[in-house]
């Protein structure tokens, strides 16, 4: 688990115009983030394309990175999911856009833990959390997440009335974050 | 601004990137002005990204990927072919055609919550990837032929590599045929390296030697085989 003081002095390094720390930054990672985007695009091409586009944002937004809002690795993460969604949503096939949801349908997969990026002890907290949940919950956070729907998006492509995805929404989350609680 | 009621009911829903564009902006004027939402933010993105990590798909991303965004940001050019220019025939190079009714119906059903067999296979797959206890996995790249289509080559650290993939049985009289291609003289070669008359997830192991940087495909041939492909490939890397 790559140290919290050595990922901020990277984003210093990116943010002052140093394209090596970026190739550092994704060596630390890069992996993780084609995951996200592989899981969340049709194919690899479309995560190579996005991946790509996620490291230029790193690159402009470096300057904008507040560590009191989050890791490195979940500000990174973020901009690759939000980059996925937009080439979802302005370069993908219609096909595109609806296959997704196909791999959406599961927030976990069993997929092996790399443990460069995941600590251990962290992910096995949330994963039992994440299997604890009812599968409606994590059907929508994961349609959420993955799909990139929003709750009212949900409640109509699922049939359920939206304050039932709401709430499923917050208990769901609520439980996420209570995994992590011991740590804080 | 920090004395207006914490929007505690729609963080979660923030976080996770649900809310309407209306809502949305609402929060995020807030958290500007309120470290204690903000704070909170930072808890439901830390435990919600820490699951995605978890639930990424563990590929190994394309091996020049890591050179390309470096050298675009060094303000050298990178180079444009994103891996599958150059010298790969033509057959690799197909655009994507427009998706066909029936496909995208069936992706539609999957889409209103059917659970079929399209959800079984992805999770079939995934367990077979899942399961590759250790060496590289390189994945391939589905073509206009089959969007659906997907295929990895595994490289194990000691045995021969293989390949898991998940494909719909072929029509009678045919099989899938993999192929590994070999930078030749004037271009790519393809070797034959072994067929599978089978469809849904299954494994298929590389009869023929994959050296490094070697390209895989998988094409639709007759069942007994062909020398050499004859048909589009439904997947295909360049380079593994
Ligand atoms: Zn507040």
């Amino acid at each position: 688990m790559p140290d919290k003081a050595d990922d901020m002095r990277l984003i210093d390094r990116i943010a002052s115009g140093d394209a090596d720390a970026l190739g550092e930054l994704y060596d630390r990672y890069g992996r993780v983030a084609f995951g996200v985007l592989y899981r969340m695009l049709p194919g690899p091409e479309a995560a190579e394309e996005v991946a790509q586009d996620a490291f230029h944002s790193v690159w402009r937004q470096a300057r904008s990175y507040r560590p009191e809002r989050g890791s490195v690795r979940t500000w990174l993460l973020a901009i690759c999911r939000n980059a996925a969604i937009d080439w979802r949503r302005t370069r993908g096939k219609r096909l595109e856009r609806e296959v997704t949801i196909e791999a959406a349908a599961e927030l976990l997969s069993d997929a092996r833990v790399d443990e460069r990026v995941v600590s251990a002890m962290r992910a096995e907290r949330v994963r039992k959390m994440v299997g604890e949940l009812p599968k409606e919950q994590r059907d929508v956070l994961a349609l959420a997440f993955w799909g990139g729907y929003s709750q009212s998006e949900i409640a109509a492509r699922t049939d359920t009335p939206l304050g039932t995805v709401k709430s499923r929404v917050r208990l769901a989350m609520n439980k996420l974050r209570e995994s992590l609680e011991d740590e804080r | 601004m920090s004395q207006e009621r914490h929007p505690i009911e729609g963080l979660p829903a923030y976080a996770l990137g649900a809310l309407d564009k209306e809502e949305r902006a609402v929060i995020a004027a807030h958290i500007e002005t309120c470290d204690t939402c903000a704070a909170d933010l930072a808890q439901f993105e830390d435990a919600l990204y820490e699951a995605a990590a978890i639930g990424a798909i563990d590929v190994e991303p394309p091996a020049d990927l890591r050179r390309r965004i470096v050298l675009r940001h060094r303000g050298a050019a990178a180079r444009t072919a994103t891996g599958w220019g150059g010298r790969v025939p033509e057959f690799l190079r197909r655009p994507v055609p427009a998706a066909i009714p029936i496909a995208l119906a069936l992706l539609l059903i999957v889409a209103f919550g059917v659970i079929g067999a399209t959800r079984q296979q992805a999770d079939a797959y995934a367990h077979a990837l899942a399961g590759v206890a250790d060496g590289r996995v390189v994945a391939l790249a589905p073509t206009g032929a089959n969007p659906d289509a997907r295929a990895a080559v595994v490289i194990p650290t000691q045995g021969s590599p293989y390949l898991i993939v998940r494909l719909p049985a072929p029509p009678a009289g045919k099989a899938w045929e993999a192929w590994v291609l070999k930078q030749g003289a004037s271009g790519p070669v393809a070797v034959p390296a072994g067929t599978a008359d089978r469809g849904d997830v299954f494994m298929l192991s590389l009869t023929a030697p994959l050296g490094a940087g070697d390209g895989v495909a998988i094409t639709l041939e007759p069942a007994s085989g062909s020398a050499q492909p004859t048909t589009q490939p439904v997947l295909a890397i360049e380079k593994t």
